[in-house]
């Protein structure tokens, strides 16, 4: 049979696959400035992260179009359009990462440039930003080199991210009755929530890693019937 | 119907075809409005030959009825070929053989003693070019089966066989004030319309189709896929196409036939629900086909 390349068709494939992944270096970006900023209270830094987003969404958009062009003008079908599926929710995925990320960094100047009323709730927040860190980066990975296994493991290590979160729910829990201290308490546990959807939307890519390889879609956890 | 059944045997020493079994070939769902005689066809290890070129080898499949079936594969690879021996036009072709066994609803349709012009009324055939008889009315045209089966037709019964016909093939409302013109002077699409009335007018079970639409204009095509779909409830359809989606927008099952080599037979590769042949192929050779890797 002669082989018919369809070489640029496949190119720009392969480019926009790589275009949508490095949105995830973007979050990763991100991600680290907004820790850097709960853990420094530096209201100016989560102002950079609230600016910076544009570059993120850019992205989303961006490669959101090329893909819909590849639609519909190259007709892909079996593991191209599959990709493509994928692609397309990944790309949502991320553009929802960026925007918790913004979140979190829309709580600091709530709080204050005051010293934070309770460290611990600062370390568990930081350290589920460094878990999260890690999600996103083996997402991207399990997604490049098409690694279900790789990609089913981020359910456990987000586990450990929800655990973080749970935990920083009882710290809050035993703030105390000053209305200042419960306030804030309140103000870091959306900053908390906010991380661990972004450790959830670094779940959603592994699954659609499976997709990807298998063509069968399925939740690696199912939220509203938990195993 | 076809006379008696006479077993042939499968002379072909290829290989089996490498498909999924011929049960899941066959969507679930049910038939829907299935209301006349539209019947299964069974193939068992048909090997095709013309003289001693080996064109098509092993294929087993089942096709379903009130199902339209898509043959792809790129040229070369013996569906047409394949398609042919479904009713017995391939045996027209000077030293063309056939070995193994094609029934419809279990009844070998190469049978001793059945006769194939019989088969190839049951069976119908549109072709690649519409093909109207070009000094015949549209009347006469699609009429044209019913004066070769019987010669004592009465005029009304005509009428009623010639209108049914055409308005089962979209026609009707187009032509109903110029019967008495040429089929020739309607266009491509009314002409691969008319060839669809006159392949129905004589009660077909199965209707073949070879790449009915590759010479019509993109609207001429969406009509005719539109009337396959329509017609699917009252036989079973059969397609080569060679336009991928097509095969995806108009077919229930695909089946994908490959060569190994420029002189090689033939064979089918793999045959499934279409939707699945589209999105999760089971064998790499499908994938590359319907992704334009190669073909």
């Amino acid at each position: 049979m002669p082989e018919i390349a369809r070489s640029e068709y496949l190119e720009e494939l392969a480019t926009l696959e790589a275009s949508a992944l490095g949105g995830l270096d973007l979050v990763d970006i991100a991600l680290a400035r907004t820790m850097e900023a709960v853990e420094n209270q530096d209201v100016e830094l989560a102002q950079v992260v609230i600016a910076d987003d544009d570059r993120i969404d850019g992205r989303y958009l961006e490669v959101h179009q090329s893909l819909i062009t590849l639609l519909a003008t190259q007709s892909p079908v079996a593991t191209d359009l599959r990709l493509i599926s994928a692609l397309l929710h990944v790309l949502k995925s991320i553009e929802r990462m960026g925007d918790q990320c913004v979140n979190v960094c829309k709580v600091i100047p709530l709080t204050g440039n005051y010293a934070p009323v309770d460290p611990r709730m600062i370390e568990l927040i930081v350290k589920m930003g460094g878990h999260t860190k890690t999600l996103i980066m083996q997402a991207k990975r399990a997604f490049e080199e098409r690694d279900v296994e790789m990609a089913r493991d981020l359910v456990r290590r987000d586990d450990a991210v929800d655990a973080l979160n749970r935990e920083c729910f009882h710290l809050a829990l035993e703030i105390g009755d000053d209305t200042d201290r419960r306030e804030w308490a309140m103000t870091m546990l959306l900053a908390a929530r906010a991380i661990e959807r972004v450790g959830d939307n670094a779940v959603d890519i592994g699954e659609q890693v499976a997709f990807v390889v298998t063509g069968l879609f399925r939740e690696f956890e199912d939220a509203s019937h938990p195993s | 119907m076809l006379g008696a059944a006479t077993k042939r045997s499968a002379a072909g020493e290829g290989e089996p075809a490498k498909a999924d079994q011929p049960t899941g070939a066959t969507p679930t769902e049910p038939a829907t409005k299935a209301t006349r005689g539209a019947k299964t066809i069974e193939v068992r290890d048909v090997d095709l030959y013309y003289g001693d070129f080996h064109a098509v080898e092993g294929v087993t499949m089942t096709i379903a009825p009130n199902k339209v079936t898509a043959l792809i594969g790129s040229s070369g690879c013996g569906k047409t070929t394949f398609l042919r021996s479904l009713n017995r036009m391939h045996e027209l072709t000077p030293r063309a053989r056939v070995d193994g066994h094609v029934s419809l609803d279990g009844e070998d349709i190469y049978g001793k003693g059945v006769d194939p012009v019989e088969v190839r009324r049951l069976i119908g055939m549109v072709f690649q070019q519409p093909n109207p008889f070009p000094t015949m009315s549209i009347y006469d045209n699609v009429a044209a089966g019913l004066n070769l089966n019987s010669s004592r037709v009465p005029k009304s019964r005509k009428d009623e066989v010639v209108e049914r016909a055409l308005r089962g093939a979209h026609l009707w409302e187009e032509v109903k004030d110029r019967l008495g013109k040429p089929g020739s002077s309607l266009s491509g699409g009314q002409q691969q319309r008319l060839c669809i009335a006159r392949a129905t007018a004589v009660e077909p079970e199965v209707l073949l189709m070879d790449e009915p639409c590759s010479a019509l204009d993109p609207l001429a095509t969406l009509a005719i896929e539109d009337l396959i779909s329509e017609l699917k409830n009252r036989y079973t359809i059969v397609i080569v196409t060679h336009n991928m989606q097509q095969a995806a927008r108009a077919s229930d099952v695909t089946a994908f036939f490959n060569l190994d080599a420029t002189g090689k037979p033939g064979h089918l590769v793999e045959v499934g629900a279409t939707d699945r042949m589209f999105t999760n192929p089971t064998e790499k050779q499908t994938e590359d086909y319907v992704s334009g890797r190669f073909g």
